[in-house]
């Protein structure tokens, strides 16, 4: 079952939502997210969580973040709130001679 | 069988409360204990911890509340905390709490916990929600495979705790067995080598459930290692158990953790099949059935361009009349006032009054006076955030993003970029693949920051009045369409891309947004961008009237010059001749564009600036202070009366007598000074002004940000592009409306 989750989400052509992919792998939603967390726990997906994600390159200090249009700087507001995902890991294979 | 030992240290029953979070624990955990409960932390941890005492039928129970996990992997600290507990302290019986609408998921810490060898009982919780919904479960069978006492309950109604604990004395009473789960021949040949060495420690054995212990060394569990490498009898049976690994490896041709797990959700999915019957109500979700159409692949995208249209529509329509209240306020009363006072301390006619009016309130008034247009654009996305329907607009157009080989995470930052491109740019340290990041970081800029929008608004107002919300909408669109030509050019030039693996999203289920959490979202934003007006706004404000007041050669003194002839309308000018060919090559604009690269509202307010448009602020109008504030409140109740009128409007009724504009002042002034330069082509020309500004370089902040987070020679290739693509882009829009549209 496990490795049937991550062939599907690895063969996905684009994104698929977690009601889609457990339907057609006829999974309880909440049993798939559990499956999903397994690989992410193995390092083969990668999960997204709302609002850390957006946020976490610009903090400045726990709880806040930098942002141009922020001038007290006591975080931005523009912080989007998006929905739990997860990604297939791809290991960083162009770190060439980029910068 | 193993024999479990009943504390002996006292006649207190020691239970532990473990379960998935959400389980209805805590419920329970309050249903058993009243008051007579203890909060602090776990000892060295910041994980709280719960304990209580409580007696019933003649007995003293003291319980432990375990942070709610899904597993006893030890991975997350909830979890390493709650294993250790179980380990360590050997409560004398386990409540393991599960939600009955959703027992697979929580069968897998169940099986968990049955392979520790604790006495256990299951609290099956939650059962009205589950009977709701149309779900049945055998309990019998349940019981019977997980061979433990199942007790329903309804944790929230106090209904089943008796029966939970009488079940939880009886089974502290009596002797444990092993889970029946069985992981294959080729593993259970592998547990029983190793419960032969096991059996020959008793300090192992005493200690550890034998199987249990077996299955987590072939698990390959380094914390259980650790435990064992001190005891008798661990030299021998660790380099066993790594010796069977090894084997097992080999012969399955996969890791053995990952065989086990399976095994379990094998076992457990099939279990669930066996004792959850899910009835006619337990089907598709209405939010289910929206996404089927919201999501869809044909049609996800033209309705997400259909929200995007009405949020534009919206902040359009509904926030015109305030903005010429606000203007209206800033330019009359507020102006008069400040220029009374300065007359009455004497500084009526000097540079200190200039440098206030045409400085500080054309300048910082030019931008306050979109704030209605932001506060109801915020408006707009706060419902859709509220309701649900933003993170279906994320999944629609990372389809799109997908086409331009941008994996799945870079749409996040993509989305934040829309607010402002600075977080958005340091968002991108996130993506792990360095391609990703560099790719995105560079397409950031072209999603068009709300900074951009008071820009927007005042041309569109201007060129387009009719069709204001329709052109907004289309530069947004705009700037995603040439991300995606970017984003193509450089895949197939300087960041070729592998295939875009899949992502898989949780959609939120959709929800009635609430005016409190509006409210908030509102405020928020716009106290930030009142703060920045504050600030940043207000300082570039100041410095660009001095650059106004200082003449450049011979003609004038400070305060006391022709705009064109200061140092600001001279530096001004050499941008001119470059911008001559987009239809708006005149210093004014040029200087605005300049202005523009410390924060985009600027560029509202040095036009506001420039144009000397508060020159004429209503002087000649002497009005008492009681006048004043009597056309204050006329005005305020009439732009309530005008945003009723443009209700109607957003679906096509037009109840409004006429098209007034924003900031009329300004407005006349840009327009005469456009037609002139575009030699009667303003139309034209101010689209292409529009575009030109959603094109280039956002601001200083963003280029810190990327010289910080993608390095110096793409921060300048982003920099040099972007003004190189704005110019063509604006060009070919100007060239586009003289030729093709007669603009």
């Amino acid at each position: 079952m496990l490795r049937e989750v991550l062939q599907a989400v690895e063969a996905a052509e684009g994104p698929v939502t977690l009601t889609e992919l457990s339907r057609q792998l006829n999974l309880d939603p909440r049993v798939l997210d559990g499956m999903l967390e397994h690989w992410s726990r193995r390092g083969k997906l990668v999960v997204n969580s709302e609002t850390a994600m957006a946020c976490a390159g610009g903090l400045k200090e726990p709880g806040h973040c930098s942002c141009g249009s922020s001038a007290s700087g006591d975080g931005c507001p523009f912080i989007a709130r998006l929905p739990k995902s997860y990604a297939v890991f791809t290991p960083t294979e162009f770190d060439v001679e980029l910068r | 069988m193993t024999p479990h030992l009943l504390s002996t240290e006292s006649n207190v029953l020691s239970v532990a409360l473990a379960g998935n979070p959400n389980a209805g624990k805590s419920t329970l955990f309050n249903a058993l204990t009243g008051a007579r409960q203890h909060v602090g932390n776990w000892p060295g941890k910041t994980v709280e911890q719960k304990t209580g005492e409580f007696a019933r039928h003649g007995r003293r129970i003291a319980i432990t509340d375990l942070p709610g996990t899904y597993s006893l992997s030890a991975y997350t600290m909830e979890e390493l905390v709650s294993r250790d507990y179980l380990l360590d302290s050997r409560p004398d019986a386990i409540i393991a709490v599960a939600d009955a609408t959703n027992l697979e998921r929580n069968l897998y810490l169940i099986v968990q916990l049955l392979e520790l060898e604790l006495p256990t009982v299951v609290a099956l919780n939650m059962m009205d929600v589950a009977a709701k919904q149309g779900l049945q479960i055998d309990i019998p069978e349940l019981s019977c495979s997980l061979n433990v006492p199942v007790i329903p309950s309804i944790a929230r109604q106090e209904r089943g705790i008796d029966e939970i604990v009488a079940a939880v004395s009886h089974a502290s009473t009596l002797p444990t067995s092993a889970c029946s789960l069985d992981y294959g021949e080729a593993i259970e040949r592998a547990i029983a080598s190793l419960l032969v060495i096991i059996n020959d420690y008793i300090a192992i054995r005493e200690y550890y459930a034998p199987r249990w212990l077996a299955v987590r060394l072939l698990e390959g569990d380094v914390d259980v290692a650790a435990r064992l490498s001190g005891l008798p009898g661990g030299s021998e049976l660790l380099p066993a158990a790594g010796k069977r690994r090894a084997e097992l490896a080999a012969a399955l041709g996969e890791d053995i953790d990952l065989f086990i797990a399976d095994r379990r959700y094998t076992w457990i999915h099939n279990l669930a099949g066996r004792v959850v019957r899910a009835g006619s109500a337990h089907t598709m979700s209405n939010s289910d059935r929206i996404d089927h159409v919201m999501t869809d692949r044909r049609l996800g995208i033209p309705i997400f361009m259909l929200a995007m249209w009405l949020v534009f529509k919206i902040t359009t329509d509904l926030s015109a009349p305030w903005v010429d209240w606000i203007d209206g306020v800033l330019s009359g009363p507020i102006s008069r006032w400040v220029m009374t006072v300065l007359g009455a301390i004497g500084l009526g006619e000097t540079w200190v009054a200039s440098l206030l009016i045409d400085g500080v309130i054309a300048g910082v008034g030019g931008v306050l006076v979109f704030v209605p247009v932001l506060m109801a654009l915020y408006f707009a996305l706060a419902v859709l955030e509220d309701s649900g329907y933003m993170a279906r607009g994320a999944f629609v157009m990372d389809r799109l993003m997908n086409r331009i080989g941008l994996h799945g995470r870079s749409f996040l930052p993509l989305m934040v970029g829309f607010g402002c491109s600075v977080p958005a740019i340091y968002a991108t340290r996130t993506l792990t693949n360095e391609r990703d990041r560099i790719m995105t970081g560079l397409l950031v800029p072209f999603m068009s920051c709300g900074a951009r929008l008071p820009v927007y608004v005042l041309f569109a107002a201007i060129f387009f009045p009719r069709y204001a919300s329709v052109v907004i909408m289309g530069l947004y669109l705009l700037g995603v369409i040439i991300a995606i030509g970017v984003g193509l050019l450089l895949q197939h030039s300087l960041l070729p891309a592998a295939a875009a693996p899949g992502l898989v999203m949780e959609l939120p289920p959709y929800r009635l947004p609430t005016a409190r959490g509006i409210g908030v979202q509102m405020w928020i934003r716009t106290r930030a961008f009142l703060q920045h007006a504050a600030s940043l706004i207000l300082v570039t404000t100041i410095a660009i009237w001095f650059l106004t007041a200082i003449p450049a050669g011979a003609h004038g003194t400070f305060a006391n010059v022709a705009m064109a002839d200061s140092v600001f309308g001279r530096a001004s000018n050499a941008m001119a001749s470059v911008l001559e060919p987009l239809g708006f090559g005149t210093w004014e604009s040029g200087g605005a564009l300049i202005s523009g690269l410390v924060a985009k509202e600027v560029v509202v307010s040095t036009l506001a600036q420039t144009y000397g448009t508060s020159g004429a602020i209503d002087e000649a109008t002497s009005n008492t202070f009681l006048q004043d504030l009597g056309e204050i409140v006329t005005s305020f109740l009439g732009a309530i009366l005008d945003t009723l009128k443009a209700i109607p409007g957003l679906i096509g009724i037009n109840l409004s007598v006429g098209d007034d504009e924003a900031v009329p002042g300004l407005a006349d002034a840009i327009r005469a000074s456009f037609t002139e330069s575009s030699g009667g082509h303003a139309a034209a020309a101010g689209l292409a002004f529009m575009v030109f500004v959603l094109l280039y370089t956002p601001c200083m902040a963003t280029i810190a940000a990327m010289r910080h987070e993608l390095g110096t020679r793409w921060m300048w290739l982003s920099f040099v592009g972007q003004l190189a693509i704005a110019w063509l882009a604006a060009f070919f829009v100007f060239r586009l409306g003289v030729w093709v549209g007669g603009l």
